[in-house]
């Protein structure tokens, strides 16, 4: 990237690529509120549509689906049978209103990162997905101590059977360390981190198209525009699929999370 | 602890433990085992320990997890 | 290569790290009343849709299980009923048979004993019938004798005793004549 800038600085006359800074850093949209900003606004048109969506579809379902109730029936069909199903087993549908939301909130979270005018991935701003990791990470300690036990949970988890004695000695700190504090900070940061860089990396291009193209429109900088375009394009496209997939896969290590607390199985 | 039944559905709940659980069962050991030869080296006033403890470290993260999904 | 970029650039600014309060103080907001109002609210009016309509569709699968066992119990039944009622039949039938044989059989028997009986009677009345003429030609020709004799003779036999006597006398010589004559 900074290599990047460093080629391109010159062909225009001031092209400066954004920085995070400009990116991420946003100004309360009134003045005065100072925390009235960009992502906090888009955290709450999120929320509000994804209840005014499935409350559409949902508030009185129909035996034969129609219309709205069919899309979001086939988003709740997706977790139901890719992500809870598969980690949770008989214990799926206790857990689907959980995981339906989170799964929902975490896709509109991502996809407002694409939609016009908006523009901008709630999460890639790490207090979002961090409070929702937190949530998932308190339920799992919880549901851990309350299906096996306060000593049983930690063992459990620790000293995972079949392994010869003297190497639990070694062994049990790497378990606590990967379960207790990595897991829960890897499965925010996983969808943060994402989102962060899918959102520098369309915003790069699409400041590249618009500055050889619009602002200093120069023969030797149009080729390099168009470059800019259609790699927004491309990204756009690759962007979507990224904010799709790791809102799955925040939901499903949910699930893995919450399956794992319930029964533990190694 | 075994005593769960064991659903077709538990095999691709086995598979994405192993997968998630790799990366950090690995930066676990290297964090750890690397950090006591760190403060090994700081306490002794040497440098050899940090690397053997990272070493460490990812070889026991991984021995872990090779034993808990490898077979 | 992007992250470690932005992440180095950062270090001066704000660290992309640490999260805003006011940020996470929105975010647990709005993922309480999502999850309020939907996970507790809604996923579970279109799980108990989704568990009609599975209802639904295995109800119907099943009555139509229900249906077809049904009709094949039915046909079953039918075909034994029909199984039965020919036996019943063909057991008739034989029985028909068996009762026509001996009726015929019991039929032919009273009429033998009847034609018998008739033959029989048909021979004592003959024989009455003989007997009888026998007796009335015997005094017939008793008398025509008499009368005879009595006119060949020009005696009047008027007592009847005499005449009785003369008229078996007569007989008998006839008889033994007669009894000559055939052999």
């Amino acid at each position: 990237m900074n290599a990047l800038t460093v080629l391109l600085a010159p062909a225009g006359d001031q092209f400066g690529a954004p920085t995070p800074e400009e990116l991420f850093n946003l100004p309360p949209i009134i003045p005065g509120v100072y925390w009235f900003t960009k992502p906090v606004l888009l955290a709450m048109l999120s929320a509000v549509l994804v209840i005014g969506v499935t409350w559409a579809a949902f508030a009185k379902p129909k035996l034969v689906p129609r219309g709205v109730q069919n899309a979001v029936e086939l988003g709740y069909m997706f977790v139901r049978d890719q992500v809870a199903r598969p980690f949770l087993g008989k214990d799926a549908d206790r857990w689907m209103g959980l995981l339906v939301s989170v799964f929902f909130l975490v896709l509109v979270w991502n996809l407002m990162g694409v939609v016009p005018v908006l523009q901008f991935p709630v999460a890639s701003h790490i207090a979002f997905p961090a409070v929702l990791a937190l949530v998932i990470y308190g339920l799992k300690v919880y549901l851990g101590i309350k299906h096996q036990g306060g000593v049983g949970y930690f063992k459990n988890m620790m000293f995972p059977p079949g392994l010869p004695k003297p190497i639990y000695f070694l062994l049990a700190p790497i378990e606590f360390l990967s379960n207790m504090i990595i897991a829960p900070f890897t499965h925010a940061v996983r969808l943060f981190a994402n989102m962060f860089a899918g959102h520098m990396l369309l915003a790069f291009f699409s400041m590249v198209g618009f500055w050889f193209l619009f602002e200093k429109l120069t023969p030797l900088g149009a080729p390099v525009g168009v470059v800019g375009v259609v790699m927004t394009i491309l990204l756009t496209g690759l962007e979507i699929f990224i904010q799709y997939l790791q809102a799955f896969l925040f939901a499903m290590l949910a699930a893995m999370y919450i399956g794992g607390s319930l029964h533990p199985e190694h | 602890m075994s005593a769960q039944e064991r659903r077709p559905e538990n095999d691709g709940r086995d598979f994405a433990d192993a997968m998630w659980s790799v990366p950090s069962s690995l930066l676990a050991g290297m964090a750890i085992y690397g950090g006591l030869g760190w403060l090994l080296d700081r306490w002794l006033g040497m440098s050899a320990f940090f690397p053997i403890g990272v070493v460490l470290g990812v070889v026991l993260g991984g021995y872990l997890v090779y034993r808990k999904f490898g077979r | 290569m992007t992250m470690a970029a932005t992440l180095l650039a950062q270090e001066e600014g704000a660290n992309p790290l640490i999260p805003h309060t006011y940020e996470l103080v929105v975010g647990i907001f709005s993922f309480l009343v999502v999850l309020f109002v939907v996970g507790r609210i809604l996923v579970p009016r279109i799980q108990k849709t989704l568990a009609e309509r599975t209802d639904a569709i295995e109800g119907g699968i099943k009555r139509a299980e229900e249906a077809q066992a049904q009709a094949q119990v039915l046909q079953q039944e039918y075909r034994d009923q029909l199984a039965e009622a020919r036996q019943e039949a063909a057991r008739l039938r034989e029985e028909a048979r068996e009762q026509a044989a001996q009726i015929k059989a019991e039929l032919r028997e009273e009429a033998q004993a009847e034609a018998r009986r008739l033959v029989e009677a048909a021979h004592a009345q003959i024989e009455a019938d003989r007997q009888a003429a026998f007796a009335q030609l015997r005094a017939e020709i008793g008398r025509l004798s008499t009368d005879l004799a009595g006119r060949i003779v020009g005696e009047s036999l008027e007592d009847e005793a005499r005449q009785s006597r003369i008229v078996d006398r007569f007989l008998d010589e006839l008889e033994s004549s007669n009894a000559q004559a055939v052999r």
